[in-house]
């Protein structure tokens, strides 16, 4: 889908937990996610700190829409 | 260490009022046993069945297929850390009864559970349609949760199997093999020119009821470690895993590990087998990467020249199987891995979710996409709805006529991982 999405013009970002995939089948710009049952939270910690760790992974992510990449990049900082 | 496996034939299994084996028959007091499985609270009922090979019966959902086993010397007790005290096993004597199993069905816990035909099509796909299988059809009381009811059927298995493999503790073996392996050092000294080959055995870890215990231990939670390959046929791996039942690895695929099996025979003559690294197949990429990593410090400890690499399930942990092929071909150290392929139902997509270079001697178990068609057969035990939810599957898999049209994945040990099954590919 990433890469459809791409073809079309679009630049996508893959939020994906297990980023060697992502790199294998093409993605441009990957950030990693918690975990591949839960990609965006962590059952283990309050709803408010989930809420944390999603806001802070979707702005890394718009901030790495807006990043011009020549390669495929991970966002792992 | 040094274990003798002393096999008894069994030729049929029967329900009886009194266990016992007798001329290669296995008698089973159903009675005495469903008493001792119901003294876990969280089970509401048990019966059992038996099914022979030929016979035209399905099984499903199986969660667990286990074959009966009793340690008669030396330490520790079979399936440690589980039924038995944690002791070291793998040394000693251990009696088998071998042509048959337990086979756990009931109620399905999770998506991925499997289907085993005793005749048809279905059963050329799966090694236990050859066996003399004692079902137990367990059934939870209502409300349990999901990981306790996958507790109370896996507990359940493994007690049958203990309880059926102590009748086998005072019989004499129709054969009694010896398996024999080498201290790190003395495989040196004993076979300086042979080349060094270790095991590398991959273990489903997933968490939400995708694990297995090594002597009782969530495998998860562990870093890998070296086992002695005989402590795997006292038990010390035992699954407690839902992975589609295509390629999950049972217990009897863990206590007869095909891989283990011909190292051993190997060993001393083309190789020296030097010993099993297990690792797991967690869900975070850090574990992944940690895993990965001390698996190939382990073979490099171990002064490795080769090493084979076994998978469990697939998807993500495609990505721990390359991991560590890349990191052990990085370390100077040549690998085989064996896996299976998700090909698509035309087998035109890539096989694997993941790929490197370093991968370049792989064997498969075959196509677990292919789709295949189980006629209706005389006698269902089990839960036949459950061929519409389990993974291979869909809704309308379960015709009106009672056969199925579904993917190889719904058919356990279909394309095992370990080799244990005939399928591959060119």
């Amino acid at each position: 889908m990433v890469k459809e999405i791409e073809r079309a013009g679009i630049p996508v970002v893959h939020i994906c937990t297990v980023t060697p995939i992502s790199l294998t089948v093409g993605a441009n710009r990957i950030v990693p996610a918690i975990a591949i049952p839960h990609p965006l939270g962590n059952p283990a910690l309050t709803h408010e700190e989930e809420f944390q760790i999603r806001y802070n992974m979707v702005t890394k992510a718009l901030k790495a829409l807006e990043t011009p990449v020549d390669d495929q990049t991970v966002f792992d900082s | 260490m040094r274990l003798e496996l002393g096999e008894i034939q069994i030729s049929d299994v029967k329900l009886s009022d009194c266990s016992k084996v007798e001329n290669g028959v296995l008698y089973v007091n159903t009675e005495e046993l469903r008493a001792l499985l119901l003294e876990d609270e969280d089970i509401a009922s048990v019966e059992f069945d038996v099914v022979h090979p030929g016979e035209s019966v399905r099984v499903m959902p199986v969660k667990d297929v286990i074959e009966p086993r009793v340690k008669v010397e030396g330490p520790g007790g079979v399936f440690p850390g589980m039924i038995s005290k944690v002791t070291t096993v793998g040394s000693g004597r251990t009696h088998v009864l071998r042509g048959c199993a337990v086979v756990t069905t009931g109620k399905i816990v999770g998506f991925q559970e499997g289907i085993i035909d005793m005749t048809g099509p279905g059963a050329e796909y799966t090694p236990f349609s050859k066996l003399n299988n004692l079902v137990q059809i367990v059934e939870p009381k209502e409300g349990l949760k999901q990981h306790q009811h996958e507790h109370a059927v896996r507990m359940a298995g493994l007690k049958t199997a203990t309880y059926l493999g102590e009748l086998a503790r005072s019989l004499t073996p129709d054969e009694v093999k010896v398996y024999e392996t080498s201290g790190v050092a003395q495989g040196k000294d004993l076979y300086p020119d042979l080349p060094r080959v270790g095991y590398v055995l991959m273990l489903q870890s997933q968490g939400l009821l995708h694990d297995t215990y090594v002597y009782g231990v969530d495998m998860k939670q562990s870093l890998p470690t070296i086992l002695n390959p005989t402590e795997l046929m006292d038990g010390a791996i035992l699954s407690g895993n839902c992975v589609s039942a295509c390629d999950k690895n049972t217990s009897y695929h863990h206590l007869n590990n095909p891989v283990v099996a011909d190292l051993l025979e190997q060993h001393g003559k083309t190789i020296n087998f030097v010993g099993v690294i297990i690792t797991n197949e967690n869900v975070y990429l850090a574990d992944k990467e940690r895993s990965s990593d001390w698996s190939t410090k382990l073979a490099t400890f171990l002064n490795l020249d080769g090493a084979l690499v076994s998978q469990e399930g697939f998807g993500n942990p495609d990505t721990d199987l390359i991991m560590n092929c890349k990191k052990l071909e990085a370390a100077g150290i040549k690998t085989v891995i064996i896996t299976d392929e998700y090909a698509g139902q035309d087998g035109a997509s890539q096989s694997l979710a993941d790929a490197d270079a370093a991968a370049d001697a792989v064997v498969t178990g075959g196509n677990a996409n292919m789709v295949i068609h189980l006629p209706k057969l005389d006698k269902v035990i089990g839960h036949p709805e459950a061929a519409n939810v389990i993974a291979g599957g869909h809704e309308g898999s379960l015709n009106a006529d009672g056969s199925i049209d579904a993917e190889l994945q719904v058919i356990t040990g279909a394309t095992n991982e370990m080799g244990f099954n005939r399928l591959s590919a060119r």
